[in-house]
């Protein structure tokens, strides 16, 4: 009964100390991250201002500007780069509508009449633009906004929109 | 600077009304309040309060009434004192007065100040991680910031903005949202503090819980701030502003209470305490109702099995609980139903074996890295070793069983999960330290158990 207990005793005594060495990893996996935050505190870089760093935010905010709260926008991005839903976040309440940024033009500018929209947002990218964001470079329902940021704007007339020959 | 006081000022006022709807709640569902400890009380009063006043909110929705902070806090702070001024309520906020002076003497010492000090140093961090930063993380920004952000700029519960994820239930942006309705502005960075409020309240339930377990307060600060610093997941968590937290705190206080129920332990009113732990939980996230509806076949299972004095009888009782789940599930369901809200069905396509064995070795991989949750998975499993025939002897039995079911319950959830093999390695990644989260506290609770054990 004895041995028992002292070999329950050695087990826990193992399991703290395993625990103690951990605490010390966490101590160092986090020390980066809390680094950063005593830098920020100390220097009054908080809230907000950190928003501000991010060239996304400031063209968001400055889209906050040109797209009425009413309206909605199609946005041509990749899902999985992150980056769409920081955008619909920050314009949020105006409907935001995703579409690939492969999607051929047909269907793009059949999105954009069905769900009428009045912007088109197309997020800067390494790869060339896809055909509907081509069609919507060279078509008169379309006028850019010149707005600096890391995208292109325009401004989409949807009833100078005309489908079903585009590919 | 002034402004700055006024906009904190704001933050504690709306979490106080929280802390005051849910309490004066409490004197209605439970007999005598007191005989809850101060941290089970304050932590149930939150629960409960968020619970509340959520549910009120959707009740405006349904009414067609704009929200605004008027609307939101008037009628629930009305009904609030009308229940303090019931005997119940009168007699509770007397016995909580008269006890205001007298402070109960806490002698620590060396190892419970480290303990202490250690639980202290992890919201040292969290707390100004998640009250200076804006909202970043995907599930944040991507669902429950944005839904709060959108219900607050359009007044009311509008899904006309948002199409992914329409049909997951609202309390989390319900209460940030009302959370900026209290500071008059979005402000993402502020509202963020309830999440290690959250955190610290589920600490203090669990230390409190194991505290009712028998164990010294030495074992029980150990305990608290073995959970606390075990890896990486509930640390990330107390700043990132997902439901998971939440919903594993009401999963903590629905287990912990109906535990102690079985165990023939607890307080009056722990089951209709419970039953408001289990709604918390349906309203709190997608996964809320069946890790909800395994607690009660758990309980039902270890009653059938332990076969106590009066078991039938105490089979009926979960009814209570039972019907906690149902009203935190069904008003939203309603809801949904009502506006033509397209439910997803996510797992329930096809069954891929291939998956499944991938889940195991995830799952297993999971449980024992330091990463995720450190050592106490291991633990865990050591000290059910330990326990030997007790654990099927015992109502401790309940916990294991909620606990095992649940680990095989997301292996199954991954063999039924729609994604293409080539995704299922980030899918698990992106989802397990989630779904574990919801147990770990649990666990944490099965280990005091173990940890009893050795004190005796």
């Amino acid at each position: 009964m004895a041995a028992a207990k002292t070999w329950r005793l050695w087990l826990v005594r193992l399991i703290l100390g395993l625990w103690a060495l951990q605490v010390l990893w966490l101590v160092w996996h986090f020390g980066p991250e809390a680094k950063d935050l005593a830098h920020r505190v100390a220097r009054g870089d908080v809230g907000a201002a950190i928003r501000q760093e991010e060239p996304l935010y400031r063209w968001a905010t400055a889209l906050q500007a040109v797209i009425p709260e009413s309206a909605a926008y199609v946005f041509l991005d990749d899902y999985t780069a992150g980056k769409e839903i920081e955008v619909r976040y920050y314009l949020a309440p105006r409907r935001h509508i995703l579409l690939s940024p492969e999607v051929p033009a047909s269907f793009l500018f059949y999105a954009l009449h069905q769900e009428h929209a009045s912007f088109l947002l197309i997020r800067e990218s390494q790869k060339p633009l896809g055909p509907g964001a081509q069609a919507a470079l060279h078509s008169h329902a379309f006028h850019r906004v010149n707005l600096p940021g890391p995208g292109l704007v325009f401004r989409v007339d949807p009833s100078l929109l005309r489908w079903g020959f585009y590919d | 600077m002034i402004e700055a006081g006024v906009t904190w000022l704001r933050l504690l006022l709306g979490l106080g009304a929280i802390f005051f709807l849910g309490y004066a709640w409490l004197t209605l569902l439970v007999p005598r309040p007191r005989d809850f400890t101060c941290l089970e009380r304050a932590a149930f009063s939150f629960g409960v309060g968020a619970l509340v006043l959520t549910f009120w909110m959707l009740t405006l929705t349904w009414e067609g009434v704009t929200f605004s902070l008027k609307m939101i806090l008037g009628p629930p702070l009305v009904l609030t004192a009308a229940l303090l001024l019931t005997p119940r309520g009168r007699r509770a906020v007397r016995e909580e007065i008269q006890t205001l002076p007298v402070r109960p003497r806490i002698a620590l010492h060396g190892w419970d100040w480290l303990l202490l000090g250690l639980i202290g140093m992890v919201f040292l961090y969290a707390l100004p991680r998640a009250g200076l930063y804006p909202l970043w993380a995907w599930d944040a920004v991507a669902t429950w910031g944005c839904k709060a952000k959108i219900f607050y700029t359009t007044r009311g519960l509008d899904l006309t903005c948002i199409e992914a994820h329409n049909y997951y239930p609202n309390l989390i942006p319900l209460l940030l949202s009302y959370l900026y309705f209290a500071l008059g502005q979005v402000n993402d960075s502020l509202a963020q503090v309830i999440f290690p409020l959250w955190g610290a309240l589920l600490l203090g339930l669990l230390y409190s819980l194991a505290g009712r377990l028998g164990l010294s307060r030495r074992s029980c600060l150990g305990l608290t701030a073995f959970l606390a610093l075990n890896g990486t997941v509930f640390i990330v968590h107390l700043y990132i502003a997902y439901a998971d937290l939440p919903l594993a705190f009401f999963t903590l206080g629905g287990a912990g209470l109906l535990y102690l129920w079985l165990a023939d332990a607890a307080p009056r009113g722990s089951l209709t305490l419970g039953a408001c732990c289990l709604a918390g939980m349906a309203w709190c996230k997608y996964e809320g109702p069946p890790l909800a509806a395994t607690l009660l076949l758990a309980a039902a299972l270890t009653l059938a099995w332990l076969r106590p004095g009066r078991w039938v009888r105490r089979l009926v009782h979960l009814s209570v609980p039972l019907a906690g789940l149902v009203a935190g599930y069904l008003p939203w369901r309603l809801f949904t139903v009502q506006q033509k809200l397209e439910i997803g069905a996510d797992h329930i396509q096809n069954f891929y074996p291939q998956q499944m064995v991938k889940a195991i070795y995830y799952l297993l991989a999971g449980l024992l890295s330091p990463y995720y949750f450190g050592f106490l998975w291991p633990a865990l499993a050591l000290a059910l070793i330990v326990s030997g025939r007790r654990l099927w002897r015992s109502p401790m039995l309940f916990l294991a069983l909620f606990v095992g079911g649940n680990l095989l319950a997301i292996i199954l959830a991954y063999a039924v999960a729609p994604t293409a093999a080539a995704e299922f390695p980030a899918y698990v990644r992106a989802t397990l330290d989630r779904l574990l989260l919801h147990l770990t506290p649990v666990a944490a609770l099965l280990l005091a158990l173990g940890l009893k054990d050795l004190e005796g």
